[in-house]
């Protein structure tokens, strides 16, 4: 039960970054991708119906790590108490900066807001990757199991590292939406961009990988562990292939898959800690799950999850029929 | 400030400034489905343009709602670690479902609604607009079952916890309270623009429906729904209720103090207007039975007296005076639709639309603070809860911060309201946010 409670949290955490992945790679990439005010108007276009819902899997997250592992929950978020605070504004920021551009049609209030959402996004994708590399490397706790964190101490180079490459996949991740949802010059830049930012998600994801196993050494009973870097490298000559084929929604899903890989390996190395301690060893584990009805509100989760997958599919289906003529 | 001073602020303050959105969702959402349906239905086109209208109001308090929402979810890790690593099996479990189960279906159907309306097939454009009905109301289920059973902690299973004799007369309460609001908010805009003498046949529409909706959910809102609430609160918290009404002794056939000064000191109501007995009557149905005052209970374990009694009186006050407002309103309106005219009248209703606000979170300050001192009633005190790891002083700049930016998102809501109702249906020039570009 533990380990379906632990693989419920790894498998939203790894939704909520393929979906809220895109919009937040979108808004990080499309300065780039997107120049003129009407250009970007279409990016924005292509999230905005969705980027709330993708929101809602960290919400949903959130809920589903505090019924299931409250000690987890209680600890992680009042030891980091500022930067996650810090976090909170920036999620904030980021919404009203995406509803705002909406209500101000003046050009300059345009491009301000579009400006705010590009930087909130970025950061944010930064701090959730400096969030993860700090989660794989572990954690100080105290005897009590609660937290003792500084920002210094988050900002370490191996946390830092995980931040930038979160940053280069999520742009990727986002230039592969904008050139499959859009048409015109910003799909095409994407596509042209695809090659070169592959290979620095590439580069990143080899030197990230090679310090993690410094960080800590490979368990030898998980060994098959060393087949995951080859199927996100696959997935990553996928993302190339495909594009330069115009398969542009197949490039999408060897984005995915690279991502999806990428989590997966980083939820092997916290197994079966859900929060480790640093020097490793111990840490809040998986045996903290709640008790009492604590099967019954997995099922019901995950009985619910499925029903939202699948009208999300409808919903998105039944709106990108028509998108040409909006 | 000692930490769980800071810690109770920060979480007052914000949550009481994030329910401020969902009392405009959760009143609004029918007024938004219900057009939307006219005006398919009855091939209305005045319908479907007040229809886009009230969206963008409703998407204008979702966006606020959805952003000041955010920080609630993870206010019970950051400030109040040790209520949650203790509780967050149960209370954690209706927390889970809410985003599970509402937020996705409210989130995804309104990007259906906003975007939509040439994208996708009519009848489903209507279907979007019930199922964001649908989410807001569900949402506010699950956060009055999170609370009930704080309020009455009844076993810690799911069955148990939605269906907890305290949640269910106050989520009835709340909507009922949500749907009062809205009947304002729309009689309020449409007295603006008769007043301003613009738009006149939209005007009289939103008069008539919001007078009649603030008729019927102020009358609900009185009984059954508010009457069983106090029942609840008798039956389970009987301390709370003699804060609520200022009883200090403990008496045969109760009075109901109408106005009075609570003087916690001496112990008494201080120049109180009282209705005899009354008090007996409505918690046990007979005007000589014996109601506790708060002398019967040690004083540790009274809620702060002061804020409990005033938060229930202002609530009932205005209650009383939303019923007889509308009441008025609905008269006038049968009689030859002298409403319209009579611009007193109107000027009252246009200046009545910030007061069910008002009366709503009084109502939920009457629940919390009168909650005191228990963060889980009878079982752990608030001072056992809040996080031993967050200096007071880093909960202080965060409430800073939080108030910042909740200045910035409450003047921005008001002018983007504000602009929307001054442009008015009729004048809107293409239909939702999609077409904005």
């Amino acid at each position: 039960m533990n380990s379906i409670g632990f693989a419920l949290l790894a498998a939203m955490v790894t939704i909520y970054v393929l979906l809220d992945g895109y919009d937040l790679g979108t808004a990080t990439i499309s300065p780039f991708l997107a120049r003129t005010s009407q250009e970007r108007g279409e990016a924005m276009r292509s999230i905005g119906p969705f980027w709330n819902g993708n929101e809602v899997w960290l919400i949903a997250t959130g809920g589903v790590l505090f019924a299931l592992f409250p000690q987890a929950y209680a600890s992680a978020f009042s030891a980091f108490y500022l930067p996650f605070t810090i976090v909170l504004w920036m999620l904030m920021f980021r919404g009203l900066a995406m509803e705002l551009r909406n209500h101000f049609t003046m050009p300059m209030w345009r491009d301000f807001w579009d400006f705010a959402f590009s930087a909130s996004s970025a950061l944010l994708v930064l701090l959730f990757g400096v969030a993860l590399g700090n989660l794989v490397r572990g954690v100080p706790l105290n005897a009590s199991g609660y937290l003792l964190g500084t920002l210094g101490f988050l900002l370490n180079p191996y946390a830092l590292c995980i931040g930038v490459l979160a940053l280069v996949a999520l742009a990727l991740h986002g230039a592969l939406w904008l050139a499959m949802m859009t048409s015109g010059a910003p799909a095409r830049r994407a596509r042209g961009a695809v090659p070169a930012l592959t290979v620095a998600v590439a580069a990143l994801y080899l030197a990230a990988s090679a310090a993690t196993w410094s960080v800590h050494a490979v368990d030898p009973q998980r060994r098959w562990i060393v087949a995951l870097p080859l199927i996100c490298l696959g997935a990553l000559a996928g993302v190339v292939l495909a594009t330069r084929r115009g398969a542009t929604r197949w490039a999408f899903v060897f984005s995915s898959a690279f991502l999806a890989g990428l989590l997966a390996g980083a939820a092997t190395a916290l197994y079966p800690f859900l929060i480790p301690s640093l020097p490793r060893g111990g840490g809040i584990s998986i045996q903290t799950m709640a008790g009492g009805s604590v099967a019954v509100i997995t099922f019901v989760a995950i009985a619910g999850l499925v029903a939202v997958i699948a009208y999300t599919i409808f919903v998105v289906r039944a709106m990108s029929q028509h998108a040409g003529d909006a | 400030m000692d930490l769980v001073a800071a810690d109770r602020l920060q979480f007052a303050f914000t949550i009481m400034f994030h329910y401020l959105f969902p009392i405009g969702t959760m009143g609004l959402a029918p007024f938004v489905a219900w057009y939307h349906f006219k005006a398919w239905r009855d091939d209305d086109a005045e319908a479907g343009r007040i229809a886009a209208f009230w969206t963008k109001i409703f998407a204008i308090n979702f966006a606020a709602g959805v952003v000041t929402g955010i920080p609630m979810e993870f206010a019970f890790g950051t400030n109040w670690a040790a209520f949650s690593a203790k509780n967050g099996a149960v209370v954690g479990q209706p927390l889970a479902l809410e985003g599970i189960y509402a937020f996705f279906l409210e989130s995804i159907f309104l990007g259906v609604l906003l975007y939509g309306r040439t994208r996708v097939a009519r009848g489903l454009h209507v279907v979007s607009a019930v199922l964001v009905c649908l989410g807001s109301w569900l949402s506010g289920y699950f956060i009055v079952v999170t609370d009930a059973w704080m309020q009455h902690p009844v076993g810690g299973s799911l069955g148990a916890l939605l269906t907890n004799p305290f949640a269910l007369w106050q989520f009835v309460h709340v909507i009922v309270g949500a749907l009062l609001a809205g009947g304002f908010i729309v009689a309020g805009v449409g007295a603006f623009y008769l007043l301003a003498r613009r738009d006149d046949g939209i005007g009289r529409r939103f008069v008539r429906a919001g007078v009649l909706t603030g008729l019927l959910f102020s009358l609900l809102a009185i009984f059954p729904t508010g009457d069983r609430n106090s029942a609840d609160v008798t039956k389970y918290q009987p301390v709370k209720l003699a804060a609520m009404e200022g009883l200090f002794d403990s008496t045969r056939g109760a009075p109901l103090a109408i106005i009075g000064m609570p003087d916690v000191p001496s112990r008494k109501l201080i120049d109180p207007v009282v209705a005899p007995s009354v008090l007996s009557f409505l918690a046990y149905g007979s005007f000589t039975a014996n109601v506790d005052g708060l002398n019967a209970y040690a004083t540790t374990l009274w809620p702060p007296v002061e804020l409990t009694y005033y938060a229930y009186h202002v609530m009932v006050g205005l209650g009383t005076i939303f019923a007889a407002l509308s009441a008025m309103s609905v008269l006038l309106l049968l009689w030859r639709r002298r409403l319209f005219e009579a611009r007193w009248l109107l000027w009252l209703l246009l200046l009545t639309i910030p007061f069910p606000y008002i009366a709503n979170e009084a109502g939920w300050v009457v629940t919390e603070v009168g909650r005191q001192p228990w963060i889980v009633y009878g079982l752990m005190r608030t001072s056992a809860g809040v996080s031993p790891n967050v200096p007071a002083g880093e909960t202080i700049f965060t409430i800073i911060g939080f108030a910042g930016m909740y200045f910035l998102i409450g003047v921005l809501f008001l002018f983007l309201t504000l602009r929307e109702v001054g442009v008015g249906p009729n004048h809107a020039q293409r239909p939702a946010v999609e077409a904005s570009e």
